[in-house]
């Protein structure tokens, strides 16, 4: 009873009565409200809602690729903090390969919105079967293959070798990571995931140099 | 049905037995409904004695010699909806029968001023035989021929009207006099309202809908339902359809009766269709389900208090486009240019998966009206309304089977009004109070809700006056509205870690209250230049405040395949409008009905898509488009026009054109999502009596729905679809086995199977609109 006196609704209607045409229908209005404000035991402030967990949720993906004859790693980042959400922007790192160079590359996942953040990677490799990685739009020149596989022998793309030819100029590198894809499916290959189906569970892209 | 007749036989040989004498005459006389005129060559029959006689030149019938009881009369005239009228006959006694002519009824030439028009403001029609003859369609869908009305769709079962370029929070849908509340904030929710429950649906065009406290910006639909007969005699009907595209079946069955208790009607409604499919291809996971109950009761305790309850629970699920859920930014390029949608299957099926939604919406209203004289009433009405809804999405780890979207809306409504004729002035003034409360499910969904937990509390109150003289009529209204929200938003700031020094996110809560007042203020005139000439002239002013979804909605709306974001700084919008009316006919044989309107709106709230970089967002549900809230003045004219020509009784054919323009005035752009101008034309050829069946009919339809041009290069992912032309067909009959009446129907649209797409289909972007479609249907009546 308390919480309802102190409604603003109460104040608000009192300051608008000036606007209600007869006095009769002020006294109907008063004892109208004040009977089904008790009736329906309304309140003026909606309980909070529970926040939800959302789970598997990936804001990170690094991509390092390791010249193998030696040399700086490349690290490539794509990091947009409320993955689901237009609220932030995501922050990419791109980066410069060589030609006629060969890399090994290595996928890292994590949820950073969280504190501490949370390791992805090791979800997509629990559930190897799974997971899939794709990269379905890459620089001329540039040549990848996969570099690990699951239990059923099917790639899954956390690690990868990278070749770039003495064409390669650079360009756009993107990466998909499937979720629940066939990876039995005909005609799929590193660069195709047109016949895999399943879910789109990050895809991001790089400009490469 | 032998129990029926059984029934009759008794009753029949109880009035014969207790001697009563035959030598009653029943006389009457038939007039039209709306020029009052007497129709002559109307057939009226009696049930119960199988007779009938034809009425003379002044519209008269006359039975010489009837026994007391109770009779059912069949009126009947070619282009006139069949009357019954139901007779407790115990003197000789004369009736009038009124009836109305299809001209005005199919699609309701009420435009402005007959015999019984009660507003000066523009109101169409549906009415109860067009219902029925379209079991097989939704309420958005059912009002799509009238000029001016239009429809929003998401996909094939999915759509909302639009009335001069207005929908949504804007277009009031009332359910029996009460304000539909859900979640009509969603260009991807139908009204959750069966149709079929309806004797009449009712399109008001108007400047303001003072009466009702909801948000209309002008123009209202009003879906009303048949009033229970005062037969004392069970009576029903059975009325069922297969619709050949989607493989949809339905059944609706409505029974009555006048008890000595109270009176009662009940109405249930099943439906079921598979993929739609469009002119050649299956649109896969469009199908859909519906169960509908309807129970309305009517009590009238002694001649000053009536009271009538209303009942309804209305629940579907709906398949939403397979090819709208898309996973990767070049899938999306790709489905908007490719021909046939992703995921499309070469087989058709009535299984619904994810994307889905499933809605319950469930209506309590009691009405009592307390007579003080002839002169004045009382009404305290309370309306309850149920709305849950939840949308499931394509989700990973087995999660498509758990929502990601799940709200439920809880709405009382509580009112009291009073009317009163005072000399030629009728008043109507009245007092509401609207509670809504709306809770989101996050726990059960896992996600952030795209629209956050709210209540409110709304407190109108409304005077209506309405003067008739002479050959003028006078209307003015006004309404005040106060309304409180508090909603309680789930937010993200950033933070910085104090052991890694990396930013992260948190979940905060925050509640934000909104205080608005908001105005209406209406008046019209309306004048008879001569018996066949009326014409109206209307001017409103009405605001609405922003509605939650406008204010703070923020995240992926799958249903319409988008990112929706909300804006907290959005301030009321005012609309003014005027509108001008012409009807009138020229030696009955030509009817003609016009209406200019403009419309002004100040703050006017909309959904611009973003462009360029904005315009697409990548989300671990996918990649979306992405449309924020804005708002900005903007202009809406246009012009409705129907002319019907009657050749003969028999045969009359009707053109309908709708022209309408908006313009967002801030920018001086064109506004975007306006419905595309379109012509209507139709022939109707009502055959004589062949034989048992009666009431004969074939038709033509044609639609000419022009692009939209008006519009800017840029301002949507693609330009407008093109122009499009439909070919309809349909025919009917109707025959009598015993007293069963059996109405058998049939109608074909898209005849011609054309592939199109349409301007208003939120869909449009993947898929095309339905190929073509025959429906068989057959109802049963005692």
């Amino acid at each position: 009873m308390l919480r309802l006196l102190k409604c603003p609704i109460f104040v608000d209607i009192k300051q608008s009565k000036m606007n209600l045409t007869t006095k009769s229908t002020k006294m109907k209005l008063e004892k109208l409200i004040i009977a089904f404000v008790l009736v329906l035991g309304v309140s003026c402030s909606k309980n909070d809602p529970i926040i939800p967990n959302e789970e598997e949720l990936i804001t990170t993906l690094t991509y390092t690729l390791t010249p193998t004859d030696g040399g700086d790693d490349v690290v490539l980042i794509y990091k947009d903090l409320d993955a689901e959400g237009t609220s932030f922007d995501a922050e990419i790192t791109n980066g410069t390969l060589e030609a006629n160079k060969t890399y090994s590359g290595v996928i890292t996942l994590s949820n950073e919105s969280e504190d501490p953040a949370e390791n992805m990677t090791e979800e997509v490799e629990e559930e190897a079967n799974d997971h899939q990685f794709f990269f379905i739009d890459i620089p001329t020149g540039f040549t990848i293959r996969y570099d690990d596989s699951d239990s059923d022998g099917n790639p899954i793309g956390l690690s990868t070798i990278v070749e770039t030819k003495d064409t390669y100029v650079g360009g756009d590198l993107t990466i998909i990571l499937k979720h629940e894809p066939n990876k039995f499916a005909e005609d799929i290959t590193i660069y195709d995931a047109t016949n895999a189906g399943g879910e789109t569970d990050i895809e991001v892209t790089f400009e490469m140099n | 049905m032998p129990k029926y007749l059984f029934f009759i036989t008794i009753a029949f040989l109880c009035t014969n037995l207790f001697g009563q004498k035959c030598n009653f005459a029943l006389s009457g006389i038939v007039v039209e409904k709306s020029k009052g005129e007497v129709v002559p060559n109307t057939y009226v029959y009696i049930e119960e004695l199988s007779i009938g006689v034809m009425t003379n030149e002044k519209g008269e019938f006359k039975f010489p010699f009837l026994c007391a009881g109770d009779y059912h009369l069949n009126i009947d005239h070619v282009g006139c909806e069949t009357k019954h009228v139901f007779l407790h006959f115990t003197a000789s006694e004369q009736i009038d029968v009124v009836i109305e002519h299809y001209v005005q009824m199919l699609d309701g030439v009420h435009l402005l001023g007959h015999k019984s028009e009660v507003t000066t403001q523009s109101v169409q029609s549906i009415g109860y035989q067009n219902i029925q003859k379209n079991a097989n369609e939704n309420l958005g869908n059912l009002l799509e021929g009238l000029t001016g009305v239009s429809t929003l769709k998401n996909g094939s079962g999915i759509a909302k009207p639009v009335v001069h370029g207005m929908y949504g929070n804007r277009v009031m849908v009332l359910n029996n006099g009460v304000v539909q509340s859900g979640q009509q904030w969603g260009n991807d929710h139908s009204p959750e309202i069966d149709p079929m429950v309806a004797s009449n649906i009712k399109v008001i065009k108007g400047v303001g809908a003072l009466e009702y406290q909801g948000s209309s910006l002008g123009s209202f639909v009003s879906v009303e339902p048949k009033e229970i007969s005062d037969d004392p005699h069970l009576h029903g009907a059975s009325n069922s359809f297969y619709e050949s595209n989607g493989n949809g079946v339905g059944l609706n069955f409505t029974l009555e009766k006048s008890d000595k208790y109270f009176d009662w009607r009940l109405v249930g409604t099943l439906k079921k269709f598979g993929d739609r499919s469009a002119s050649n291809y299956y649109l896969t996971n469009t199908g859909s389900g519906e169960a509908n109950l309807a129970l309305q009761l009517k009590k009238q305790w002694n001649s000053d208090w009536l009271t009538k309850a209303y009942l309804s629970s209305f629940n579907t699920e709906l398949g939403v486009l397979k090819g709208s859920h898309i996973s990767t930014e070049s899938d999306l390029e790709s489905a908007l240019i490719q021909d046939i949608p992703f995921n499309t299957k070469g087989t058709f099926s009535y299984e619904i998966e994810s994307p889905r939604q499933l809605v319950n919406h469930h209506l309590l209203k009691v009405f009592n009206q307390y007579r003080v004289s002839a002169n004045e009433t009382y009404e305290f009405i309370y309306s309850g309304q149920l709305n849950l809804r939840q949308e499931f999405d394509i989700r990973t780890q087995g999660k498509s089977d758990v929502p990601a979207m799940k709200i439920n809306q809880n709405t009382h409504n509580v009112e009291v009004k009073h009317q009163h004729i005072v000399d030629q002035w009728k008043l109507k003034q009245g007092v509401q109070y609207t509670f809504t409360n709306n809770t989101n499910s996050n726990g059960e969904t896992g996600l952030k809700p795209l629209i956050p937990d709210y209540l409110s509390h709304q407190l109108g109150v409304f005077g209506l006056a309405t003067l008739k003289k002479n050959s003028w009529m006078y209307e003015l209204g006004a309404r005040y509205n106060f309304t409180y929200q508090n909603s309680a938003v789930i937010k993200q700031i950033l933070k910085t870690s104090a052991t890694t020094g990396n930013e992260y996110l948190q979940d905060t809560i925050s509640k934000y209250n909104n205080y608005f007042h908001t105005i209406g203020l209406s008046s019209g005139i309306r004048y008879r230049t001569q018996k066949d000439l009326h014409w109206a002239f209307n001017v409103g002013i009405t605001s609405r405040n922003p509605a939650i979804n406008e204010l703070y909605s923020n995240g992926l709306h799958q249903g319409v395949a988008a990112i929706e974001i909300g804006n907290s700084e959005l301030k009321q919008e005012t609309g003014a409008k005027a509108t001008l009316g012409l009807e009138g006919d020229v030696a009955q044989k030509l009817f003609f009905e016009s209406l200019v309107y403009y419309q002004y709106i100040n703050d006017y709230i909309f959904l611009n898509p973003l462009t360029g970089d904005d315009g697409i967002d990548s989300t671990t549900r996918g990649v979306y488009r992405v449309y924020e809230y804005d708002q900005t003045n903007a202009e809406i004219f246009g012009l409705d026009v129907a002319v019907t020509y009657q050749f003969t009784d028999n045969i009359k054919t009707k053109m309908k054109y709708s022209f309408l323009r908006g313009n967002n005035l801030s920018e001086n752009i064109p506004l975007i999502n306006m419905p595309a101008n379109n012509l209507l034309a139709n022939i109707d050829y009502n055959l004589p009596k062949f034989g048992y069946f009666t009431n004969n009919y074939v038709g033509v339809d044609y639609k000419y729905v022009w692009q939209q041009t008006h519009y800017k290069d840029g301002q949507d992912f693609i330009d407008p679809p093109n122009a499009y032309q439909l070919m309809g067909l349909k025919i009917g009959t109707t025959t009598k086995w015993k007293n069963t009446k059996i109405d058998i129907y049939s109608k074909a649209t898209n005849v011609l199977n054309i592939s199109y797409r349409d301007y208003l289909n939120r869909l449009r972007y993947f898929a095309d609109e339905n190929g073509r479609s025959i429906t068989i249907g057959v109802k049963f009546s005692f």
